[in-house]
């Protein structure tokens, strides 16, 4: 994993140019131009506000900039909707957990592998052939996430019986299941106690060394934040104010103020 | 002298073929590399003899799979340059790499040693030293952190080998190796001299050390009892005199290594009979494993037992009147016939006919949720176990065997079938004796006691007199032969003119409470009743308030609140009917945490280290024998990670 990453570090997996976007009169982001580069760990900080949430939206299709480019690989990807960027490798979880809260934990990780289903409904019922060996497949990639993110005791349960941070572990671990090149995540450590973080920031960096992902998390526990990510981009009223490792962020004069509020 | 040999694992006479596959020398599997072989031969891959469940799936190893494994791993450690009586010490949740990695040193000739995985550093440094160790075998990262940290420490270690490869992907370090790489340096062995391995097994010796097992230190430092082959293979072999286990059994293995237990009733004890071991996927999926293997024979910790009858109890509690009233005749009647039962008697018909109908309503469904559906023994290994555990258990139809043992002689008593009276450990194994010094201290002669402690011939001399180990325990032995083991000797809580009592047996009685988890009775020389420290157990009391309309937000709220002081007032009043005198609990506190093994107030094997607790809550102890009705306390507390923190709360003493 290591050399991967080292050969990689200067390849660019995702690029934002110049995006911008507004609801009615209100700019949100304003000449957003950014990089993600492959095997990273990107961080996106920010006051409230800031249109982080935003930027990710438009990452993964779910908003349509007023103009700008969103590239994948290379390939604008800007006029794709959410479906088709998933497909592509862009995964993300949510602010606020979305999953079937009454299916337990394997149906929803398996439900999230449907990228991976290419047969029928017959196929599906009589559980032969091509069904079944894509089932199969599909389940073990479950199980390596299940063993990764340590839900071997609620693989059964039904997501609306466990609690929070649970919940928060298996939205991830949803994320993961279409094996994501680009992993979105949006506050995955909100509303933790600090024990929880630790686990969740462990998971974080499991997936980045064992699988490669890159990944971009908005957080706002800043010590996290600075012992996890390679880099990060800090966003101030929709625009980029600041860029770089967590040592160089950490000092620029314009993000204290940003925050701080000079 | 008792003969050496183990050969009636060969001894089914219909299994021609695999008779005659065997030569001479087979049948005299005097250790436990040897009898791996012996089983090896005879079932080849037609029997599982490990079973362990990941990703979701139980994977098979059938004893041909067993013995390749073990087979590369062994080579490997010859590779890596073992010698013969060096220590081995594996340090991992139970999973069937421990059973190859035992197996695996002590066919080198090597001993090996079991750390409890949970162990701090400075922990681990003492046992690695102190048995110094060459090899150390980790379950993952979690134990190879640790060890990377003490390794400048640790002089005589050559390797550090890890099978879980989760987080260790960037490591790098030269004393790691990987299981994986050792399998492939094995496999290149095994091909320069495939006779290698058997050479090496035959080579072992049955007298040869092979297992330390460490006390687990209530006092001092512990020490490392040291066992031999045969020893070990001697006292299984008595022990399935009295359980009887078949090679068609299953049982289930989740126990650390560093537990007697584990190391006796199912690494040996499966290798000795041949019998299939079944592997939990995680700690906190043992429950419902346990009911996916239905084990035929399974031993547990005194707590985990008592654990299940605290789930029943609190099932019931909740459930509604039908099912509670049903339940509750059930075990009336369950009681007179397992009462019955535990003597080989039987109960009237009246009540046997009864029992038909609420074994097949109320017990057999319980025992299936349980996992106990097929379970013809159970044992619980502990020196005091409380009564009440085992009746409960046979009232439910799972017959449950008491064992008691030490390091030193890891079974001194255990019940025999037919002969179970509640309260007493049962008779000596057969071929040893028993008896009771002047003192009242229990003292054991037998064929199957460690050989020294390690290092240490000083305090062997001083254990063992004439031939008779000095358990250090306090008991008597009643008219039918059987042990009663009541305390330590040194634990003996004396209290205002010159009384005694033992508080070990106040505690066992408080803790089969559903609502204290933890507790420690103390007495003081200057006054005549006995005070208790308790731990409430958050779950359950949190579950009493809800259902009595009592708000609380944190566990200082619940642990102060009026009603819950007045629950536990009724706890302990019912737990003093049954004491002496001496002993009945007068005041008590509710303590603001919870006793933890990473605080030293536990050992490893969570049993209670009284003189450290006294020590550490002196004035808490002085206030509950003084006249105070609250007291200010401050604790530091250390988290894992070794950092401190100090906590202040107030505790308010409690009279009855």
């Amino acid at each position: 994993m290591k050399s991967n990453q080292d050969q990689s570090t200067n390849s660019v997996l995702a690029s934002l140019e110049k995006i911008s976007l507004s609801f009615g009169g209100i700019d949100v982001l304003i000449d957003v131009s950014m990089n993600i580069f492959r095997g990273e760990l990107l961080a996106l900080i920010g006051p409230n506000g800031a249109g982080k949430t935003s930027l990710i939206n438009c990452i993964s299709g779910f908003y349509k900039p007023k103009s700008g480019h969103v590239f994948l690989n290379s390939l604008d990807i800007s006029a794709l909707g959410p479906v088709k960027r998933a497909k592509l490798g862009i995964s993300r979880t949510f602010q606020n957990i979305e999953l079937y809260s009454g299916l337990s934990v394997l149906d929803n990780l398996m439900a999230a592998r449907q990228n991976f289903m290419t047969y029928g409904i017959i196929a599906a019922g009589i559980f032969f052939g091509k069904a079944r060996r894509q089932e199969i497949r599909n389940r073990e990639v479950i199980e390596d996430i299940i063993d990764l993110l340590e839900l071997e005791a609620i693989r059964k349960t039904v997501v609306e019986d466990l609690p929070y941070g649970f919940r928060k572990r298996v939205d991830l671990g949803r994320a993961l299941s279409s094996e994501p090149g680009l992993l979105l995540l949006d506050e995955p450590m909100a509303g933790m106690n600090s024990e929880e973080k630790e686990d969740m920031a462990r998971f974080i960096l499991d997936v980045k060394e064992l699988w490669g992902t890159s990944m971009m998390i908005i957080e706002h526990d800043m010590g996290v934040v600075m012992d996890i990510s390679d880099r990060i981009f800090v966003l101030n009223y929709g625009r980029r104010i600041s860029e770089g490792t967590p040592e160089e962020v950490k000092n620029d004069p314009e993000v204290i103020r940003a925050y701080l509020g000079e | 002298m008792i003969p050496r040999s183990f050969g009636h694992i060969l001894g089914n006479k219909k299994r021609n073929r695999a008779k005659t596959m065997l030569d001479q020398s087979q049948s005299l599997a005097d250790t436990l590399p040897k009898l791996l072989l012996g089983y090896y031969k005879k079932f080849g891959h037609s029997k599982v003899a490990l079973r362990e469940k990941t990703r979701g799936i139980w994977v098979k190893y059938t004893w041909a799979d067993y013995y390749s494994i073990v087979r590369h791993l062994a080579t490997a450690f010859l590779e890596l340059g073992i010698h013969k009586y060096e220590k081995v010490a594996i340090i991992g949740e139970t999973k069937p790499h421990v059973y190859w990695y035992e197996l695996a040193a002590l066919a080198c000739g090597g001993q090996v040693l079991g750390i409890f995985p949970d162990s701090s550093p400075s922990e681990m440094k003492y046992f690695l030293s102190h048995s110094e160790s060459t090899f150390v075998v980790c379950q993952g990262q979690e134990q190879v952190d640790k060890i990377l940290k003490i390794k400048d420490e640790c002089p005589y270690l050559k390797r550090v080998i890890y099978w879980e490869l989760k987080g260790m992907w960037s490591y790098e370090h030269p004393l790691l190796i990987t299981m994986d790489e050792m399998i492939k340096i094995g496999k290149k062995c095994v091909e320069k001299d495939p006779d290698l391995f058997e050479k090496m097994i035959k080579g072992t010796k049955a007298d040869d050390a092979a297992i330390f097992l460490y006390s687990s230190g209530t006092k001092d430092l512990p020490k490392a009892a040291v066992h031999s082959h045969w020893g070990i293979l001697k006292l299984v072999d008595m022990l399935d005199r009295i359980v009887s286990a078949r090679e068609t059994d299953q049982t289930v293995s989740f126990l650390p290594l560093a537990l007697i237990g584990e190391q006796l009733l199912n690494l040996a004890y499966s290798l000795f009979k041949g019998f299939t071991v079944n592997f939990p996927e995680r700690h906190e999926t043992v429950r419902e494993n346990i009911r996916e293997v239905g084990p035929h024979f399974i031993f547990l910790s005194p707590s985990l037992w008592e654990a299940f009858i605290k789930t029943i109890r609190v099932k019931i509690e909740n459930a509604g009147f039908l099912r509670r009233f049903c339940f509750e005749t059930a075990l009336k009647v369950g009681y007179r016939i397992g009462d019955a039962r535990m003597l080989g008697k039987k109960a009237d018909l009246l009540m046997r006919l009864v029992n038909i109908l609420s074994d097949k309503v109320v017990f057999r469904p319980l025992r299936d949720r349980l996992g106990f559906s097929r379970t013809r023994t159970g044992i619980v290994f502990g020196a005091t176990v409380n009564s009440d555990v085992i009746r409960y258990f046979h009232a439910i139809g799972v017959p449950l065997l008491q064992a008691y043992g030490s390091v030193e002689s890891p079974i001194i008593t255990i019940h025999s079938k037919n002969l179970i009276k509640p309260g007493s450990s049962g008779q000596a194994l057969r071929g040893s004796e028993l008896k009771i010094s002047e003192e009242g201290e229990i003292l054991i002669k037998s064929p199957f006691l460690f050989q020294e402690y390690y290092k240490d011939p000083e305090e062997t001399v001083k254990v063992i007199k004439e031939g008779w180990y000095y358990t250090g325990d306090y008991g008597r032995i009643n008219e039918d032969g059987q042990l009663i083991v009541i305390d330590r000797m040194d634990a003996l809580q004396q209290i205002k003119g010159d009384k005694r009592f033992s508080p070990q047996y106040s505690e066992i009685r408080l803790r089969s409470s559903p609502y204290i988890k933890n507790c420690v009775v103390l007495g003081h020389v200057e006054r005549d009743y006995a005070s208790a420290i308790i731990n409430i157990d958050y779950d359950s009391v949190g579950r009493w308030a809800e259902a009595n309309g009592i708000a609380y937000a944190t566990f200082t709220d619940l642990r102060q609140n009026q009603g819950v002081i007045s629950l536990l007032k009724k706890e302990i009043e019912t737990v003093n009917k049954y004491l002496c005198e001496s002993a009945v609990i007068k005041k008590f506190i509710i303590l603001h945490k919870e006793f933890d093994p990473d605080e030293g107030e536990l050992t490893r094997d969570h049993k209670l280290r009284r003189d450290f607790v006294r020590d550490k809550y002196d004035n808490l102890v002085e206030a509950l024998f003084g006249n105070e009705e609250k007291i200010d306390f401050t604790t530091s507390i250390s988290y894992q990670d070794g950092t401190k923190a100090e906590l202040k709360s107030l505790l308010s003493i409690n009279r009855i």
